[in-house]
């Protein structure tokens, strides 16, 4: 009972790092064809997402999305790092929202 | 003279202004609070009541761009005794883009019920799932260490967490004879040297975000006292959940869906019942699992100012509990609600619920429990 135990664990685990693993070595946009290397390495080609849609479609996920109005900039600036966190959400996708509620309010 | 009045007046000036700016220390207290009441009928017996008023204050405290502490306390009236807790409070520093490290006693991510939903101004129903809360089979918080981050793929979104903690500690059925073989999440302090050890793994494959299915694992070789029989009682429990929220405009209005599956396997070891003062041995294959799922809609497209703020929810859960335990048993719930949003954070619950089990600690036979409640939720 329990090596079955402690091996389903290790499989779960490991399957975790891998990911983990495998996306934190990816990260890097595919930038293969000459024209995003003109525009620089950095350049995603992906349509670039709105602040303001952002909060529309991540800010929903658990509870209704406040309005701009609701906060102050600094009440924002505290509210983005907490939400950065627990709700796990990617650095882009917060600074992105976080300017957005700012100006909007 | 005047120069100096200049001078002073512009101070003063420069000063005022200053107030005004960011400052880089920022402190919030918010939280939340329900109240609300209650009617119930277990098995014929009936019973109701209004609910002492649950206060949960919530202190944020952003000490830079980077680090930050959080910590809940929670007030609440359990009979005339006020119940004190502290529900979280733990430090968190970015360490990057993908990574932060966050140490103290938090809510685990295992699943997303209980890091993410329970709230009572997130919780679509005033009432948990079945299988979550007290003597529940999922782990809702502990004392630890965690990373977590996230990461683009491109469209595609993922993140982890992974933790060290405490881990649980198991009945061993001293105390109580009826819970021999449950484990218990709430004892914080650190019974044993092994440790609990787990993550959870979050896919968001839409570019919309709209939808996140998360696995999540959490294993312990030990759940007994150092020195007792049950030290070599390890528990390795997993989950698996989903979320799907989008708006949807030949509906009018916004889908919500929810859903987990939890399941515990506890080592098999000996228990004792005392039988007419004589204590017998007994013993049983300790696996538990519990699932809901939610589907809320929100008419938020609706031209009726009154329909927009409604919200309709069904929710079905299950829970079973290992055969020969003393707290063997099998139940099933079905919730529906009509709930009123009066802004973002404040809610009016009604809601209906009937629930069927078998077994429990308290009986034997069927019980079927059927509920009314009407609650009311606001964060702030
Ligand atoms: C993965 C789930 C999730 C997502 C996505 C999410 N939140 Fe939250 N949010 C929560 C939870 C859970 C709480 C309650 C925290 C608590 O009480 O412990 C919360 C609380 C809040 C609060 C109350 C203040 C605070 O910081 O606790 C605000 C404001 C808020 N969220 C705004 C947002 C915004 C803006 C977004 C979009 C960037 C967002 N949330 C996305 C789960 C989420």
């Amino acid at each position: 009972m329990k090596t079955t135990t402690n091996f389903k664990a290790a499989i779960i685990l490991s399957v975790m790092a891998s990911i983990m693993v495998a996306c934190s070595s990816n990260k890097k946009p595919i930038a293969t064809d000459t024209a995003t290397e003109v525009a620089g390495s950095e350049v995603d080609f992906k349509i670039e997402k709105s602040g303001a849609q952002l909060w529309g479609e991540v800010c929903n996920r658990c509870h209704i999305a406040p309005s701009p109005a609701d906060y102050n900039d600094t009440d924002w600036e505290t509210i983005s790092l907490h939400m950065r966190v627990r709700a796990n959400l990617t650095e882009e996708e917060i600074t992105k929202i976080e300017t957005f509620l700012k100006s909007a309010n | 003279m005047t120069l100096i009045i200049l001078g002073l007046g512009s101070s003063a000036l420069a000063q005022t202004y200053n107030t005004f700016e960011p400052s880089k220390t920022q402190f919030m207290l918010r939280g939340y609070g329900h109240t609300g009441f209650e009617y119930l009928d277990t098995g014929g017996e009936q019973e109701s009541t209004f609910l002492g008023a649950t206060f949960a204050p919530i202190f944020l405290y952003k000490h830079s761009d980077k680090l930050m502490f959080e910590a809940e306390l929670e007030f609440e009236l359990e009979g005339n005794e006020l119940k004190t807790g502290l529900e979280y409070a733990d430090v968190m520093y970015v360490l990057n883009k993908h990574m932060t490290v966050r140490a103290g006693k938090f809510l685990l991510p295992f699943g997303t019920f209980m890091e993410r939903l329970h709230p009572a101004w997130i919780n679509r129903l005033p009432s948990r799932p079945l299988g979550f809360g007290h003597d529940g089979i999922a782990p809702a918080s502990d004392i630890g260490v965690e990373l977590r981050g996230a990461f683009d793929l491109g469209g595609p979104k993922m993140n982890y967490a992974v933790y060290v903690t405490n881990g649980p500690r198991i009945k061993d059925g001293s105390e109580e004879p009826e819970e021999a073989g449950m484990l218990d999440f709430g004892y914080y302090e650190d019974v044993n040297l092994a440790k609990a050890l787990g993550g959870r793994i979050g896919l968001l494959p839409l570019s919309d975000s709209s939808m996140e299915w998360g696995i999540s694992a959490y294993t312990t070789n030990s759940t007994g006292a150092e020195d007792s029989d049950y030290k070599d009682v390890g528990a390795f429990l997993w989950a698996l959940d989903l979320s799907y929220v989008k708006s949807i405009t030949p509906l009018q209005g916004v889908v919500d869906i929810k859903a987990q599956y939890n399941s515990s396997n506890v080592d098999t070891a000996t228990y004792y019942e005392i039988e007419d003062g004589i204590s017998e041995p007994y013993s049983f294959d300790n696996q538990s699992s519990s699932f809901y799922t939610q589907l809320s809609y929100r008419p938020i497209m609706s031209g009726s100012d009154f329909i927009k703020q409604l919200e309709f929810v069904g929710r079905y859960s299950d829970f079973n509990a290992p055969e020969g335990a003393e707290w063997e048993e099998k139940s099933t719930q079905y919730a529906f609600g009509l709930n009123y949003w009066l802004s973002w954070r404040s809610v009016v619950k009604l809601s209906y619920q009937t629930t069927k089990m078998e077994g429990g600690h308290d009986s034997d036979g069927t019980t079927r429990t059927n509920g009314l409640f009407v609650h009311w939720a606001i964060g702030f």
